[in-house]
């Protein structure tokens, strides 16, 4: 069946979406409903599960857009949908539908002046990835260098607006009850249209490059500023294969251990050291290497953190929750902000407790190290936020940490490693925090609606 | 400019054979592109007939026997812009592999990469083509010779593609609904003040998929 392209304007897309949600919700509250009072049958259950991921896939594949990027959303979250689901989602994370080569060759010379072919010794029509907003093509550099250019689509921008317009009207009634207040709303768009900004995340690449460089295993491509512009993004290539490759070619148990301890001390490192995180973490933007090497790519969402997450991690890991008061309202006020009323967060103590046991086993005899193949953690983490969002706890700066975290813990589930994440978290804790912050005006980031980029201090 | 019959009939004579029929193309040619700089620097309505002459290094009254109006002027424009892009194609063998809504995409994305610079003049040239006692007018003789020509050109390429089982035959009706969504696309080009005109290629590309799926879906049946 050839899928419907997508429709332009706001109508068509809310009558999309909307399509989408009240097909999908209305069969599966109506679902849920049923197995309630009469029970069902395992065979009925992955039927419907399969209907509806299939539905999922043809809704949020014409979509793009923030369907596009909730599909992946939904698709990190492994443990909060059913598997059938998850196995049409993932199809969207590496499948976005392509431009051809005219459109992308005339992308590339409405942002750069130039025709692909004009600028690098060679360019490849075809892409070899897909990204949520646009695609990769391999290209070699007059110097003979390896690059990956990323393409935007065109309106892409505009596209995601009418859908952050749509989101923002159908979150109505639950902003008006509280139950998602509309900071996160605000925090979804920016973090979003953030990401169709290719020069900021030029910015992000370049801030990143530097702040990881003491994590000699990791690469993050380097920017060619000469060949980049708000729609075009050209880099250099990172060797490596995504998760699905990684895991076809069967690693050894030690390499699996090696590179879920890697991925854990990276997202540490960031959270700690440089205050900033890399916000979309889905297997996608992970390239591993046999040798245990990983590259991280996509910089369009990152997560500056404002709030003082080495306390917060350290209280995890030391139930400082449990010393008194005054330190359970240190670390409860760090997760839900300092809006949310004590006596509110307070309830989420016991899923905390739960969660840090998980990651920080205490105890005498207690195994130190933590086995993601169990997959518990997603479990914990989904109802956490279930329950977040059902006390009216939520805290917008989570947005995208949030985000993160399940991309991570699935991404180890699917490695099926077994970390020592105490020991990991010790290690990067006794580093030094790279802040504060200096957040530079220059031209082009005036120019760029008044984005801030985010600069490594040079003392 | 004047609008003299007999200056009317030397613009729309056809070059002839020989060295002066050579010369008074390369004289054309040499007005043109004279005149299409003037025009993407200055715009359309400042050009004065002065300018063009001094700029092309001919005397006034010489620019006069070869474009007496700057309807004559836009009407060569397109005739060479046509000629150029059927060319083009031709010379394009990746293009030949590509599906239909590509080729039709770099066919009107050739033709608005080709009037970018010169886009004032084209929308002078549109307004002018509103009136029907217009040489622009699509109703006139020179424009309905040219069309037929692109016409001929878009249902070789449906053609194609019918061949090749993309597409069910559309016939002469594919062409012409073709060259209506191309002046559409012209249109919506002319007033697109979106940075790189996207939101042109957006409509460009969303519309030729959709119009392909639609006719692979059930031909005209849909």
């Amino acid at each position: 069946m050839v899928n419907p392209p997508p429709q332009p304007g706001v109508l068509a897309r809310g009558l999309r979406l909307g399509k989408l949600g009240l097909s999908l919700t209305g069969s599966y509250l109506g679902y849920q409903a049923q197995n309630l009072f009469l029970g069902e049958n395992e065979q009925r259950q992955r039927r419907f599960q399969e209907e509806s991921s299939r539905r999922v896939r043809r809704e949020l594949g014409s979509l793009k857009g923030v369907a596009m990027k909730l599909g992946q959303l939904l698709s990190v979250q492994t443990r909060a949908l059913p598997e059938a689901a998850i196995r049409e989602l993932a199809g969207l994370q590496m499948q976005a539908p392509g431009m051809h080569a005219t459109l992308a060759r005339a992308r590339f010379k409405a942002a750069l002046g130039k025709y692909p072919e004009e600028v690098f010794r060679t360019f490849e029509p075809e892409p070899f990835a897909a990204a949520p907003l646009g695609q990769v093509h391999r290209a070699v550099g007059r110097n003979g260098e390896l690059l990956a250019v990323k393409i935007q689509y065109p309106a892409i921008r505009t596209a995601l607006e009418n859908d952050l317009r749509l989101l923002r009207s159908a979150t109505l009634p639950a902003r008006v009850t509280g139950h998602f207040p509309g900071s996160i709303l605000d925090e979804v768009r920016r973090g979003f249209l953030e990401e169709t900004d290719y020069l900021h995340e030029a910015d992000n690449l370049e801030f990143f490059g530097r702040g990881l460089r003491d994590l000699a295993y990791v690469s993050v491509p380097q920017v060619r500023r000469d060949m980049t512009a708000e729609c075009v993004l050209t880099m250099s290539f990172i060797p490596g294969v995504v998760l699905d490759a990684f895991l076809e070619g069967r690693p050894p148990a030690g390499l699996r251990n090696l590179i879920g301890e890697r991925v854990l001390e990276l997202f540490y490192f960031q959270l700690h050291r440089l205050r900033a995180l890399q916000a979309d973490q889905h297997p996608g933007n992970f390239l591993f290497q046999p040798d245990g090497r990983i590259g991280l790519v996509d910089f369009g969402c990152v997560k500056r953190i404002a709030f003082d997450v080495t306390t917060l991690i350290r209280g995890c890991a030391a139930r400082s929750w449990r010393q008194g008061e005054a330190q359970a309202r240190e670390v409860l006020g760090l997760i839900f902000g300092a809006r949310t009323p004590y006596a509110r967060a307070r309830k989420m103590l016991a899923v905390l407790e739960v969660a840090a046991g998980i990651l920080f086993p205490e105890g005498r005899g207690a195994d130190p190290v933590v086995d993601f193949g169990k997959g518990e953690l997603l479990e914990v983490l989904g109802q956490a936020m279930g329950k977040a969002v059902r006390d009216k706890v939520t805290n917008p700066e989570f947005a995208f940490v949030s985000r993160a975290e399940l991309g991570l813990y699935s991404l180890l589930h699917r490695l099926d490693a077994k970390v020592n994440v105490r020991a990991v978290w010790e290690r990067v804790a006794a580093l030094e925090v790279t802040g504060p912050w200096r957040w530079p005006e220059t031209t082009a980031h005036r120019k760029a609606k008044g984005r801030k980029p985010l600069v490594l201090p040079t003392s | 400019m004047t609008t003299s019959a007999s200056r009317t009939a030397v613009a729309a004579r056809p070059p002839g054979r020989g060295r002066r029929a050579e010369n008074k193309e390369k004289n054309r040619r040499a007005i043109l592109r004279a005149a299409l700089d003037l025009f993407a620097r200055k715009g359309f309505f400042h050009t004065t007939t002065k300018a063009i002459s001094r700029k092309a290094g001919i005397a006034e009254g010489t620019l006069f026997n070869y474009f007496p109006t700057k309807e004559d002027l836009a009407l060569y424009f397109f005739e060479e812009e046509l000629a150029g892009i059927i060319g083009w194609y031709g010379a394009q063998p990746r293009l030949k592999e590509a599906g239909l809504p590509e080729q039709l995409f770099a066919i009107v994305h050739r033709f608005l990469e080709r009037l970018g610079p010169y886009e004032d003049f084209i929308g002078a040239v549109y307004l002018r083509a509103l009136q029907p006692r217009s040489k622009l007018s699509p109703l006139s003789l020179p424009s309905q010779e040219r069309n037929l020509r692109y016409l001929r050109f878009i249902r070789g390429v449906l053609a194609e593609a019918a061949a090749a089982g993309e597409i069910p035959e559309v016939g002469d009706l594919g062409a012409y609904a073709f060259a209506l969504f191309h002046l559409a696309v012209i249109t919506y080009w002319l007033q697109d003040r979106s940075a790189g005109k996207e939101q042109t290629l957006a409509l460009l590309d969303r519309c030729l998929k959709l119009a392909t799926a639609m006719l692979k879906k059930g031909g005209w049946e849909w």
